[in-house]
Order: structure tokens, then sequence, then C-alpha cells
């Protein structure tokens, strides 16, 4: 049996939530949205569960069709990791887009050397996540943008929370990763190996 | 921009950068604070990544504005 999730007029995270609470119980699963950043997250998700994505654009609604094919070794892995003593994903948290407080100016130059040497130095993080003002690193006009390009064409993940791009007028303009949600950013923090929070 | 065709103007202070960048900005300049690179030092440690080519004009432009540089080296 397919079940049917039904997400459309559903704001994020709502998609991702109500199809992951389905993936527990059935292999085949068809989550129907309205917006590519549902389509984005839901199908992101999906991957990390283990489950192929299939998108369908139609006339009402974008259809994922969803099918298990592996076991979720995401979670697996990573308590695995953790419980051994050992690595899992190296995350890296921006708040802001400064480092450090005092002179903002000062900030704003310490981060942009920072993460230029992101692209120079070892071990390359797994994920970076921006949240908060540190958003604005990640658009357009961005003067570390060629810096995330980089590291980004290297496979890290860069994170850009939506919330805090529609705050901030900006949804339009991300120029690098990906717009997500607190419920991937929750998870992508608490299964992480270490998070270096800026 | 390949690495071997940069130049960085090195600062004996991270205001003189700051301001030597916001200079070259308006000018259209493509330049860059960077961290100062471990083989080079300075007293202050982030540079001012820019075109070789541009060394020149960066330079006076530089001059004129009364910004003190201490060194350009070819990255």
């Amino acid at each position: 049996m397919r079940r049917l999730i039904d997400c459309r007029g559903l704001a994020c995270p709502q998609p991702v939530i109500q199809t992951k609470k389905a993936m527990s119980e059935e292999e085949q699963i068809t989550t129907i949205v309205d917006n590519d950043a549902a389509v984005t997250n839901v199908s992101r998700m999906a991957g990390k569960e283990g489950f192929a994505v299939d998108v369908e654009e139609r006339e009402d609604g974008i259809y994922l069709d969803l099918t298990r094919i592996g076991a979720a070794p995401q979670t697996e892995s990573t308590s695995y990791a953790l419980a051994e003593g050992s690595t899992g994903p190296l995350v890296v948290l921006i708040p802001s887009d400064g480092m450090g407080r005092g002179d903002e100016e000062l900030g704003s130059i310490l981060i942009r050397s920072f993460l230029h040497t992101l692209n120079e130095v070892e071990p390359v993080p797994d994920t970076i996540v921006f949240l908060n003002a540190g958003v604005k690193l990640t658009v357009e006009g961005s003067l570390v943008l060629e810096d995330l390009q980089t590291l980004e064409g290297k496979g890290v993940e860069i994170l850009a929370c939506g919330t805090c791009l529609g705050h901030f007028a900006l949804k339009d303009k991300i120029a690098v990763g990906q717009v997500s949600n607190m419920y991937s950013i929750a998870e992508t923090l608490l299964g992480a190996g270490k998070v270096v929070a800026l | 921009m390949a690495e071997s065709e940069c130049s960085v103007f090195l600062f004996s202070s991270t205001s003189a950068a700051i301001r030597a960048e916001k200079l070259a900005m308006e000018s259209d300049f493509k330049v860059k604070l960077i961290p100062v690179p471990r083989h080079l030092s300075s007293d202050c440690g982030v540079c001012l990544r820019c075109d070789s080519a541009e060394v020149d004009a960066i330079r006076s432009l530089l001059e004129s504005s009364r910004v003190e540089w201490e060194n350009v080296r070819r990255l």
C-alpha cells in the first residue's frame, strides 16, 4: 500500500515532519506539496532516510513518490559513532555575520578571514549552518560568496535558515547552499559528531 | 583570478587594511581581504589581495588617500 500524504498548503517544516512520521510505518509514500522548498527539503530528508525520490509535477501539485531502497543509515551510524566516541559529521554553526563581539567591522573581517581559511585548512567541515544574521553571508553581494561556493564545490553542505532569510527579506537572494528549516538544522546539530559554534 | 597572478598588500594595522579595502572597492578594483598567508608575515593579520596587474594602480590610489602599507608581495 502506498500512503498518500497531502501537504499542499502546509508551511515548512510540516511536509518534512509528516512525511518522516509516515516513514516509520510505510515503505512507499507519495507526498504532495505545492512549492519548491518543500520538494527540496522532503527529497533531502528522504535520501537520508534511505528512500528513492521520484518527482512528478502535475497540475494540482508536485507529487513526490518515495520508495524505500535501504535502511536509514544516517541515524544509526551517527548514534553508533557517538557511542564509540569517534567522529560523526563535523558541523560549523554560524549564527551571525560577524565573528566575536566588540567591534562590528572587525567581526566582519574575522568571519571573512575564517571562511576563506576553511578552504585552506583541514578538516573540511561536512556542513555549515547559517542562522540569524549569519544568512546574510549566503546571499547575493556577500563578500564570502566565492569562498562558500568553493566549499560547496568540495562537497560541504551549506544550510541557510529559511526563517532567517525571510526575516531579512533575503529569501530570493540566496546565492549558495540551500534554504533549510529548523527541523533539518536541529537534526544536523544533534546528529553531528562535533559542532563548532561561532 | 589564478593564485599565481595575485599580489597582496600588507599593512601594519587592521584599520589601514579596512580603509584600503573600502577605497579599492569604491574604485572597482577586484580585491579581497584575506588572512595573511602563513609564509608571509605582518603586524596585522589581514592583507588585501589583488590582481598583480592592478598593483600599481592600487598603490597610487592608496598613496593619494594617504593609507600606509608595509609591503606588497606576489603570492
